[in-house]
């Protein structure tokens, strides 16, 4: 296939996926459909992605070798910091509008630490992202008021998570307040409105990380206290190159003191820059037995496999996690995670980051002093 | 725990994860803070009787007890390698072989040529005395005295360094509070222990407590109480405690160190064994441990072939030396190490070798330098170089983390190399062969232990 002939078969694709991904009704996705559209996606991956394809054929995997989407081999989450998965065709500098470079909040000093993402077709992240934001947030209601503790796209265009939160809100918000700057820092006369919001009574969409709300307890949280009812939190986790670490139930009681929302509704969002669908605790809709468990939309799947062999595991028992993400059409779907969870009749339940805890000696894995050695300076 | 790596890219919610292993009933239980101010202040009141002591009893004391980790009958060094394993998180032939060289080091005559490589005279520990060979016109009495309270903060899970550490410090006759690695607890209680039975009175001046790295209160009590406290651990570490140490404590750091590693081109294909080795022991953990080896071009084997024959030398040694059972941890760094070197290597940017799903090595050739999730158990890159001579320009981005550096195959160059490495940051260039285990006297991170520990006194006009 010629580039041209490439970049237009992506399009029709892209067209095709994000009519499929913006339809409400999710219990029309068989498994069957999930796998004709992962071994499309893989055979367009295959085709543009030259990094990606030099993997698959190392592990002599083509798409016509592919039987099952199963088969397709997944790119590991570290790669994204050492190459740009581009599936698309295009030129980059054509449609710069349709096109981001999101990328990891990664805090270790130094060079190309941090992860990126290319998303040839923002509209096809946008599709992916309302609908399962709208389940797990906004599953009573059309539309609510936003109060963002995650900066604005406009502040952080290379963060992922402002452009979920700023897409949603076109969608779903009634008004977005954007409470934090960049640097962390409130916004200019933010405080006033939402004083104004809390007078009215109308219920509230309290969105950050957990480092934003560890900060916000820290400073006794009063703007945002006595939140009214109806009122519920998305919370998305990690601390982020903090040295402090709190509990979640710690950090979650800390919510509740702060803002008045129950923990009940508190939802916790599980997503990264690597993937461009996001997965929420169902807890707004199935209560309390939710806790700890991340739905997953059905053009994501999810597989905790055996770290060494890289096999299933069965429900229950944990492994690395997998996640073939139909919405990463644009780069690569399959994604190695370096996540440690279980699976539980489709859902995940996380447990930590496989971090390398083995505790080193006097040597540090110096990867990026090693890398450093050598170079052309 | 989170990570706090540039690997948290992640926004969902991990729950902490047990990275402790169980250890025997040996283990030093962790002191709340009225505890640890009754040990120090039982130790300070060692610090007299153990001064009137001479060194060299004092060491025959600790090499008898160091001595029994080397006896196979002997119920010390088998409590040691029953537990060893899970602790450190090693194979039963990497412990032994660990145990074996660790302990080596801490006989009566090894400590006793530490004391004369680093005084000379060690009887300058017990009073005045003239420095051996002064016979200037200048000439004075001197005497080296130890701290009062020495407090060794170490970290990591090379065992063996916690035992190290005490026997310097009990050597120069300070009372001493250990706090080991979080992997290394067993081996400095057994070693405490030992010394119980063997000299009561010396045992009575050494403390070995145990709390997770970061626990301030306790960290700083022993600061304030130390003379000298002695800090190993990353740069991050060693740097928050020496902030926090009052201007009356000096603070002896170790922080982060890496070793690399040159093949000259007068090596024999038979050194790789050696160099393999080399990078297995203590599984990549310590400082003396090569994580990149530089191979010169124009011998008899090319860089390339290099890398290949050391894989092949990784894999004899799965059987001799096999690396510990897998964690999830470490199968899943392999993953991605692996993955993302593969798709390097597939456009042309390295080449990688491993072991497959059985094997935990792997080996990464670089034809220029690159940039990837590398550190994995067992991982090693290599790359070449057109001459030796090149080496310290290449290295001197790493020059304050630089330590050891592993050589073969220079013929008549080493000395040459080494004062251009040690200019930049090298404090030891040795033989694969000898890479592993330095002896007691080495100069650790460039610095004489002992001396590091000591404070001297000198009498002018009096004479004897």
């Amino acid at each position: 296939m010629n580039d041209d002939n490439h970049a237009g078969a992506f399009e029709t694709m892209v067209e095709a996926l994000r009519a499929r991904l913006t339809e409400g009704n999710w219990e029309s996705w068989s498994p069957e459909e999930f796998d004709r559209r992962a071994r499309a996606a893989f055979e367009v991956q295959f085709e543009a992605c030259s990094p990606y394809r030099a993997l698959c054929e190392r592990r002599g995997v083509t798409p016509t070798s592919v039987a099952r989407w199963e088969d397709i081999p997944a790119v590991p989450a570290a790669a994204f910091k050492h190459f740009l998965f581009d599936s698309s065709g295009s030129d980059s500098s054509v449609d710069a509008s349709t096109r981001a470079l999101f990328r990891t909040s990664g805090t270790t000093e130094g060079r190309q630490s941090r992860g990126r993402h290319v998303v040839p077709r923002l509209d096809l992240y946008r599709a992916s992202l309302v609908e399962p934001f709208r389940r797990g947030l906004l599953p009573d209601r059309a539309s609510i008021v936003f109060l963002s503790l995650v900066p604005s796209p406009d502040e952080v265009p290379d963060s992922s998570l402002s452009f979920m939160v700023g897409a949603a809100a076109e969608r779903l918000a009634s008004e977005v307040v954007w409470l934090m700057g960049k640097d962390g820092g409130w916004v200019e006369h933010a405080s006033d409105r939402v004083a104004e919001i809390r007078a009215s009574g109308e219920p509230v969409l309290l969105l950050g990380t957990a480092l934003s709300f560890l900060h916000l307890v820290e400073d006794g949280g009063n703007a945002l206290s006595r939140l009214p009812e109806g009122s519920r939190i998305m919370e998305t986790g990690g601390f982020k190159g903090v040295r402090r670490t709190v509990s979640r139930e710690e950090l979650y009681r800390d919510i509740e003191g702060s803002t008045g929302v129950p923990r009940a509704r508190i939802v916790n969002e599980y997503g990264m820059t690597e993937l461009l669908s996001q997965l929420y605790e169902p807890v707004l809709t199935e209560g309390a037995e939710a806790f700890g468990v991340h739905r997953p939309p059905p053009w994501l799947a999810v597989r905790a496999l055996d770290p060494t062999t890289l096999a299933p595991l069965p429900d229950g028992q944990e492994g690395v996690l997998a996640f073939f993400d139909l919405a990463n059409l644009g780069s690569v779907c399959h994604v190695l995670t370096e996540d440690v969870g279980a699976i539980e009749q489709g859902r995940v339940r996380l447990r930590g980051r496989a971090t390398g805890a083995e505790p080193r000696g006097c040597s540090r894995a110096m990867d990026e002093l090693m890398s450093a050695a050598g170079q052309r300076r | 725990m989170l990570a706090r790596d540039g690997r948290t890219h992640e926004r969902g919610w991990a729950a902490p994860m047990s990275g402790s292993v169980g250890f025997g009933s040996g283990a030093p239980a962790q002191p709340d803070l009225e505890d640890l101010r009754r040990i120090i202040a039982r130790l300070r009141a060692r610090t007299h009787t153990l001064r009137a002591r001479p060194a060299a009893e004092i060491r025959d004391a600790l090499g008898r007890v160091g001595a029994r980790f080397l006896d196979e009958a002997d119920e010390l060094r088998m409590r040691a390698l029953e537990v060893l394993p899970t602790e450190a998180h090693l194979s039963v032939p990497m412990a032994r072989t660990v145990l074996d060289g660790m302990a080596r080091d801490w006989t009566g005559e090894r400590l006793g040529a530490l004391l004369r490589q680093e005084l000379g005279d060690p009887t300058l520990l017990d009073g005045l005395a003239f420095r051996p060979g002064d016979d200037s016109a200048s000439r004075r009495l001197e005497m080296a005295v130890g701290p009062s309270l020495c407090v060794q903060i170490v970290s990591g899970s090379v065992p063996g360094v916690g035992v190290n550490a005490l026997l310097r410090s009990l050597s120069v006759k300070a009372p001493t509070l250990l706090k080991p690695g979080a992997g290394d607890r067993v081996l400095p209680t057994l070693f405490a222990e030992g010394l119980r039975k063997e000299d009561p009175a010396l045992a009575d001046a050494l403390a070995v407590v145990y709390w997770p790295g970061g626990t301030t209160e306790l960290e700083q009590v022993v600061l304030d109480a130390a003379d000298v406290a002695v800090v190993y651990g990353s740069d991050e570490t060693v740097s928050t405690l020496r902030a926090r140490a009052p201007a009356t404590t000096r603070v002896v750091t170790y922080h982060h160190r890496v070793g690399v590693g040159i093949v000259g081109r007068d090596a024999y294909p038979q050194v790789v064994r050696e160099i393999a080795r080399s990078v297995v022991l203590f599984e990549q953990r310590g400082c003396v441990c090569p994580q990149l080896i530089y191979v010169e071009r124009g011998g008899a084997i090319p860089p390339e072939g290099f890398a290949l024959l050391l894989a092949e030398a990784l894999e004899a040694l799965e059987r001799e030396l096999p690396g510990p059972p897998s964690t999830m941890e470490d199968a899943s760094a392999l993953q991605q190490l692996r993955g993302t070197a593969e798709m390097m290597a597939g456009q042309g940017g390295m080449e990688v070798h491993h072991g497959g799903q059985a094997g935990s090595w792997s080996v990464l050739f670089e034809p220029e330098p690159t940039d990837g999730p590398w550190s994995g158990p067992r991982a090693i890159r290599v790359r070449a170089v057109d001459d030796a001579s090149l080496l310290s320009k290449l290295l001197e981005p790493l020059g304050p983390h630089l330590q050891s550096v592993g050589y073969a195959g220079l013929a008549g160059r080493a000395a040459e190399l080494a004062e251009a490495l040690g200019r930049v940051g090298a404090s030891r260039v040795v033989p694969f062969g000898a890479l592993s285990f330095p002896p007691p006297w080495w100069l650790h991170d460039g610095r004489g232990p002992l001396l590091e520990l000591l404070r001297w006194v000198e009498l002018e006009g009096g004479v004897r």
